[in-house]
């Protein structure tokens, strides 16, 4: 099943073991790749009311699926250690937290302010748009390409993006390939 | 202490409660949007 849904949907989600049905841990922090286009990894906090961090971290490639209503693991283990993670997993840089950063388009136009990401869910995690505050006021969501070169600390993307604003994630889904096939990724 | 006294005292404590709560709260639910590299 392939699903929409905003990093912000994913947070505080509960993970449970698809062996036993244990509720483990909550997703804290979501990790992506910018380069990639894709989801690498998920930080953790304990379960319960006034719960902590919790050590371990969830790789992308331990997630069994990604649903609605819950992060679904095989089994307990599949939570690592720092030590056996990927170092973006391990010990991700908070610095470069997206939120309330600005979209610029190539051109220079300011498409507005970040407020979540948007990813493809179900079995894995494609990132494939951003939730924008309007430079012109509201909300609004733009289509990301599959893969794109990093660019300092602007949120650079391409110029026909100013196209593809829409203002709901049901028009985002439909639009991404339209835009993809735009930009011969597709 | 007065009874006055008694209940400023109380009050005192229960807005400080309510303040580590709330600090506490929003330091475990943390978390944010983190890109592994650059920014796009």
């Amino acid at each position: 099943m392939k699903l929409l849904m905003t990093a912000s949907q994913i947070r505080g989600l509960p993970v449970v073991t698809v062996r036993g049905g244990e509720d483990v841990a909550e997703v804290r922090d979501v990790i992506y790749d910018p380069e990639a286009g894709r989801l690498v990894g998920l930080s953790l906090n304990q379960r319960g009311f006034l719960a902590g961090r919790r050590h371990e971290v969830l790789p992308a490639d331990a997630i069994h699926a990604i649903g609605q209503d819950a992060m679904m693991v095989l089994e307990e283990s599949s939570l690592v250690t720092p030590a056996d993670a990927p170092e973006d997993v391990a010990h991700p840089a908070t610095e470069r937290n997206v939120l309330g950063d600005d979209v610029l388009t190539e051109g220079g136009t300011s498409l507005g302010k970040v407020t979540d990401l948007v990813l493809l869910v179900g079995s894995s995690g494609e990132v494939v748009g951003y939730q924008i505050d309007k430079a012109g006021g509201g909300q609004g969501y733009i289509p990301l390409p599959a893969q794109l070169a990093v660019s300092g600390d602007a949120l650079v993307v391409p110029n026909i993006t100013e196209e593809f604003v829409e203002d709901d994630l049901v028009g985002l889904g439909a639009t991404v390939d339209e835009f993809r096939a735009r930009l011969g990724l597709a | 202490m007065s009874a006055v006294a008694w209940l400023i005292v109380v009050v005192i404590i229960v807005l400080l409660a309510a303040v580590i709560f709330v600090i506490a709260r929003r330091r475990r639910r943390g978390g944010g949007v983190i890109a592994t590299r650059g920014k796009r």
